[in-house]
C-alpha cells in the first residue's frame, strides 16, 4: 500500500447510520432486565437466569487490577437495549430488512445480499443489540447445523441453550461477565451436530451504532462429537467522543474429537489522536475442551478500541485436548490493551501453544497477561509460549506479565519473551531497495506478525494485513 | 484457640521512649493486616499467613538467650568475620584488612529506613527490629579477603520471631565479597530481615547467601539496593534448607553503566517452600541486569520465582535478561513463576525465558547404559543443572566450597 493511501485511511468505519432506534429505558435495574426479556419473548427460565445474574452483580465489585485505568463507568447512564425500529417485527428474509441497514453493511464491506450468492461465508449481522440478518440458512439446515441469533435459539432450541449457556462462563464469574449474563441482548448461537464438518466459515459482524449504548452480546458455540467449525467475528463502531462499553461473553464447547477455530478481527473505534472517545472492549471469551482429543484455537487481531481488556482462554478438560492462542495486539496513539490468554490444563496429555505479538506506538500501552496452569493430574502435558513485543518510539510501553504454574513432574512448560524495536539494519535494507520508511515498517511489522496472520482464514487474512498497516499509520518518523 | 501473637515491645533492648512510640504505631499497622496472604498479588504463590498459622502459635519476641557455643569457622579459605547471634550484632574481626578501611558496628539508627514500608512485614520489622550490623567500606578500598557473616541461632527459639535490619555501604571504587552463612539449631522460628544496600560509583559488591544445614527456619528477607554510576552488584542465592524462605530484592539502577546480577541455585525437599522475588528498576541508560534462577524440586516442595524488570523511558540501551528453570522430580512438587517485563523505552534488549519440566529421561538412559545407577545418574544431572550457577563465582576457593556444600545437599536426595 502506498503511503499516500495510508495517510487517507483514518478510521473508515466511523460513520453513523441515521436510523430510528427503539431503546429500553436508561439504567440498569430489574425493570430493564424484565423489559429486555419481555421484548425478546423469552421463557421464564431465561428471565430467572438473568435475574439471578443481576442479583449476583449487586455483590460483585468491578475488578481493578488491570493495567489500563479508565474513569468510572456510570452503569445507570447507559441504554441496555437498542434496536433499529424496523426490526421490531422481525423480518422473515433479507428483502424485508430496512434498506438503510443493508446499505450500512455494504459500506462496511459486508454485502449481505451478495454473500448469499457467493459461496463461502455465512453471516450473522448484529446491529447494536439485535441480530439483523443471517445468510445461508437453508444450506446449513440441510446438514443439521444450527446458526442463528441466540434469542431465536432460546425459543427454538431451549434444551441446548439450557444445557450449555453459562457452563463455561458461570453466572457469577466476574463483574463484566455477570453484567453480560443479566442484560445480554443478542448474539450468535452455533450448534454443529456429531461428525459434521461445517461446509463454510460462519461469521458474525458486530456493529455499535446508537450512542450512550452498551453492547452486550453473547455467543455460544457447541461442536458436538467429531465435528469442526471455523467461526469469524468482526466488529466496528462509529466515531463518537464518548466512551462506549462493549462487554460480550463468548462460550465455546468442544466435545470428543471436535474442533473449533475462532477468529476475531476487532476494529472498534479506537478514539481520536488525543485519546478522546473509543470503545471499552471488556470481553470474556472462554472455551472448554470437554471431550477427548478436542481442540480449540483462538486467533485474534486487536487493532481497535480505546481499551482492550480480554483473555480468550481454554480449559483443557479432555485427555489429549489442544488449546491454541494466536494474537496480534496493536496499540497506537492513546490506545491501551491488556490482553492474553489462560490455558488451564486438567486432562492428561493436553497441549497448548501461545503466540502473542504486541506492537505499541504513539503513547500507547500494551500488556500481555497470561496464565499457564498445569494441574497435578495433567500428566505429560506441554505448553509453549512466545510473546514478543515491538516498541515504536519512547512514549509507549510494552509489558509482559505471564503466570506459570506447574504441578507435576511429567509436564513441560516453556516460556519465551522478547522486547525490542524495529531493527535499523532491516529498515536500512528496505530503504535501500526503494521502499519508503512507512512501507518498510509495514513490511517488517507484517513479517513480525506473520505467524499469527497465517492462522487466519483467507477472507480475514487480507483484511487483517491491511489493518495492521493502517493502525500504525503516522507512527514512524 | 490460642493467640497467634504475644508480643511485648518492652523486651526490645536499647529503646528510648520516642522509639517505643514509633514501634507501637508500626506494630498496630502490622496487626491490622497480619501476615500477608495470597490475596496480596506479591504473595500470590506463597500464602505466608496460612503457612505461619499452620506451624506457629503464641509467637513471642523474647530475646533473652545465652550464647556459649564455640565458633567453628570455615577452614576452606581465609576470611574476615562478622558474628551475629539471633540477628543481633555480637562481634567482628577484620584481621586481613587494613585498619580503618572497613567499619562494622551494631546498627543503631533506623532513621534511613523510614517511609519505605511496602508490605506488612516491613511494619513488623520496624516495630520489632533489634538492629543487625552496619557495614561500611571506605573509598577506593578493595577488600583483600571476603567477609563471612556467621549468623548463629540459639536452641531456645521455638515460636519466636526475630526482626533485624542491616545496612551495607560501599563507598566509591571499593570492593567487597560478603557471604551470609546461616547456622541454625533445630528450633522452629521466624526471621524477618530488612537490608539496605548502597553501592557508590565504581564499587563492586558480591553477596552470597548460604545455609549450613537443613533447619526449621521461616525466613523473610527484604533487600533494597541503590546503585550509582558503573557499580556492580552480584547476588548468589544458595539458601536451600529452610522450611520457608522468601527473598525480595528491589534494586534501583540509578546511574548509567551500573549492573546487577542475581543468580540462584536451590534444591528443595520435603515441606520446603522458597520464593525469590525481584524487581530490577532500570532508571538510567546503558545499564545491565541479568537474572538466572534454578530450582530443583523434590517431594512436596514449592518453588516460586517472581521477577520484574522495569525500564523507565529514559533508560535506553538497557540490556536485561531473566531466566528461570525448574526441575520437577515429584508429582507433589510445584513450580510457579511470574517473570514480568514493564518497558517504556524502545531501544532496549529485554528478554525472559522460563521453563519447567522433569529430568531428561534420555540423559538418564544414556548414563545408565554406561553402568551408572539410576539414583547416581539423577544426582549427576542435578549437580550439572545447579553447578552452572557457581561458574559465575570468580574466586576458585569459594567456588569449590560452594560446590562442596551443594554436593552434600544433593547427596541427601533419595
Amino acid at each position: 500500500m502506498k503511503s499516500e493511501e495510508l495517510k487517507n485511511q483514518d478510521y473508515k468505519y466511523g460513520f453513523t447510520t441515521e436510523i430510528e432506534n427503539f431503546q429500553a429505558p436508561k439504567g440498569l435495574s430489574e425493570k430493564t432486565i424484565r423489559f429486555i426479556s419481555e421484548i425478546k419473548k423469552e421463557p421464564k427460565w431465561m428471565l430467572d437466569w438473568r435475574l439471578k445474574a443481576f442479583h449476583r452483580l449487586k455483590v460483585l465489585k468491578e475488578p481493578n487490577w488491570q493495567k489500563p485505568k479508565y474513569p468510572k463507568i456510570n452503569y445507570q447512564d447507559l441504554y441496555y437495549y437498542s434496536a433499529p425500529k424496523s426490526m421490531k417485527d422481525k423480518p422473515k428474509s433479507l428483502d424485508e430488512v430496512d434498506p438503510k441497514l443493508i446499505e450500512t453493511y455494504n459500506k462496511l464491506g459486508i454485502p449481505l445480499n451478495e454473500q448469499k450468492k457467493l459461496s463461502g461465508v455465512a453471516v450473522d449481522a448484529v446491529f447494536d443489540s439485535v441480530s439483523v440478518a443471517t445468510t445461508f440458512k437453508g444450506e446449513l439446515d440441510k446438514k443439521g447445523i444450527i446458526f442463528c441469533p441466540i434469542s431465536e435459539a432460546i425459543q427454538k432450541h431451549p434444551d441446548l441453550v439450557k444445557k450449555y449457556l453459562g457452563s463455561v462462563i458461570p453466572i457469577s464469574d466476574h463483574y463484566f461477565a455477570t453484567l453480560n449474563s443479566a442484560v445480554f441482548t443478542d448474539g450468535s448461537f452455533v450448534y454443529i451436530p456429531p461428525n459434521t464438518r461445517c461446509p463454510m466459515e460462519l461469521s458474525t459482524y458486530f456493529r455499535i451504532n446508537a450512542s450512550e449504548t452498551g453492547q452486550f452480546e453473547r455467543t455460544l458455540i457447541i461442536a458436538d462429537k467429531g465435528s469442526y467449525v471455523s467461526y469469524l467475528e468482526g466488529c466496528t463502531a462509529p466515531m463518537r467522543d464518548e466512551n462506549q462499553l462493549h462487554a460480550a461473553n463468548v462460550e465455546l464447547v468442544a466435545l470428543d474429537d471436535a474442533e473449533i477455530k475462532y477468529s476475531t478481527v476487532q476494529n472498534w473505534y479506537p478514539g481520536d489522536k488525543d485519546g478522546v472517545g473509543g470503545i471499552y472492549n471488556f470481553v470474556t471469551k472462554r472455551g472448554a475442551c470437554r471431550g477427548k482429543n478436542s481442540k480449540i484455537s483462538w486467533t485474534q487481531v486487536e487493532t481497535g478500541s480505546a481499551i482492550t481488556w480480554k483473555y480468550p482462554s481454554c480449559i483443557l478438560q479432555g485427555d489429549n485436548s489442544v488449546g491454541e492462542f494466536y494474537s496480534i495486539a496493536i496499540t497506537n496513539n492513546h490506545q491501551k490493551a491488556d490482553t492474553g490468554t489462560k490455558m488451564i490444563h486438567l486432562g492428561k496429555n493436553t497441549k497448548s501453544k501461545i503466540i502473542s505479538k504486541g506492537i505499541s506506538a504513539g503513547q500507547a500501552d500494551n500488556t500481555y497477561r497470561g496464565l499457564v496452569d498445569i494441574g497435578a493430574k495433567a500428566k505429560n502435558s506441554r505448553n509453549y509460549t512466545q510473546c514478543d513485543s515491538l516498541l515504536m518510539g519512547n512514549k509507549c510501553g510494552a509489558h509482559t506479565v505471564p503466570y506459570i504454574r506447574n504441578k507435576n513432574s511429567s509436564s513441560t512448560v516453556e516460556h519465551e519473551a522478547t522486547t525490542s524495536k524495529i531493527n535499523e539494519d532491516q529498515l536500512f535494507y528496505c530503504n535501500q531497495r526503494g521502499l519508503n520508511q512507512e512501507e518498510a515498517v509495514s513490511l517488517i511489522v507484517n513479517g513480525f506478525c506473520k505467524e499469527v496472520l497465517q492462522q487466519l482464514p483467507m477472507e480475514f487474512a487480507v483484511e487483517a494485513q491491511k489493518l495492521v498497516s493502517i493502525s500504525l499509520e503516522g507512527s514512524v518518523g | 484457640m490460642e493467640k497467634l501473637f504475644n508480643i511485648d515491645l518492652k523486651k526490645i533492648p536499647y529503646s528510648n521512649d520516642k522509639e517505643v512510640e514509633d514501634r507501637k504505631k508500626n506494630l498496630e499497622l502490622f496487626l491490622k493486616g497480619g501476615f500477608p496472604n495470597k490475596k496480596n498479588e506479591n504473595w500470590k504463590f506463597s500464602d505466608l499467613s496460612l503457612i505461619i498459622s499452620k506451624n506457629f502459635k503464641n509467637i513471642t519476641n523474647n530475646y533473652d538467650y545465652k550464647f556459649d557455643k564455640k565458633i567453628e569457622p570455615i577452614n576452606d579459605f581465609d576470611h574476615n568475620k562478622i558474628i551475629l547471634v539471633n540477628g543481633s550484632f555480637k562481634s567482628c574481626d577484620f584481621q586481613f584488612e587494613e585498619r580503618g578501611k572497613i567499619k562494622a558496628e551494631r546498627l543503631k539508627s533506623f532513621k534511613d529506613f523510614e517511609n519505605e514500608s511496602k508490605n506488612d512485614l516491613d511494619y513488623l520489622n520496624k516495630a520489632l527490629s533489634i538492629g543487625g550490623f552496619n557495614l561500611e567500606v571506605k573509598q577506593n578500598y578493595k577488600c583483600k579477603k571476603p567477609i563471612i557473616i556467621y549468623n548463629y541461632f540459639t536452641t531456645n527459639l521455638n515460636n519466636k520471631i526475630i526482626n533485624n535490619s542491616n545496612k551495607i555501604k560501599l563507598s566509591q571504587n571499593s570492593e567487597l565479597t560478603l557471604i551470609e552463612y546461616n547456622i541454625c539449631e533445630k528450633s522452629k522460628f521466624i526471621k524477618n530481615t530488612y537490608e539496605k544496600i548502597s553501592i557508590d560509583k565504581g564499587a563492586i559488591l558480591k553477596s552470597i547467601i548460604l545455609q549450613k544445614t537443613k533447619n526449621n527456619g521461616y525466613f523473610y528477607k527484604n533487600i533494597s539496593g541503590i546503585q550509582d554510576y558503573n557499580s556492580s552488584y552480584q547476588n548468589f542465592i544458595l539458601s536451600s534448607g529452610l522450611k520457608f524462605s522468601k527473598i525480595e530484592i528491589d534494586i534501583k539502577l540509578e546511574k548509567e553503566k551500573s549492573s546487577c546480577y542475581i543468580l540462584s541455585g536451590i534444591n528443595l525437599s520435603k515441606d520446603e517452600h522458597q520464593e525469590i522475588k525481584t524487581q530490577i528498576n532500570h532508571l538510567a541508560p546503558n545499564c545491565k541486569s541479568y537474572q538466572k534462577i534454578k530450582n530443583v524440586l523434590e517431594n512436596d516442595s514449592v518453588g516460586v520465582y517472581q521477577g520484574k524488570i522495569f525500564v523507565k523511558d529514559i533508560a535506553q540501551k538497557t540490556d536485561a535478561y531473566q531466566l528461570s528453570k525448574a526441575l520437577i522430580l515429584n508429582d507433589q512438587a510445584e513450580f510457579n513463576a511470574k517473570p514480568e517485563l514493564e518497558i517504556y523505552a524502545d531501544d532496549v534488549k529485554c528478554s525472559h525465558g522460563s521453563t519447567s519440566g522433569s529430568i531428561d529421561e534420555e540423559a538418564i538412559h544414556y548414563l545408565m547404559t554406561r553402568g551408572i545407577k539410576l539414583i547416581e545418574a539423577k544426582k549427576l544431572l542435578i549437580k550439572g543443572f545447579l553447578n552452572e550457577i557457581f561458574d559465575n563465582v570468580p574466586e576458585e576457593k569459594i567456588r569449590i566450597f560452594l560446590e562442596k556444600s551443594i554436593a552434600e545437599q544433593i547427596d541427601e536426595i533419595r
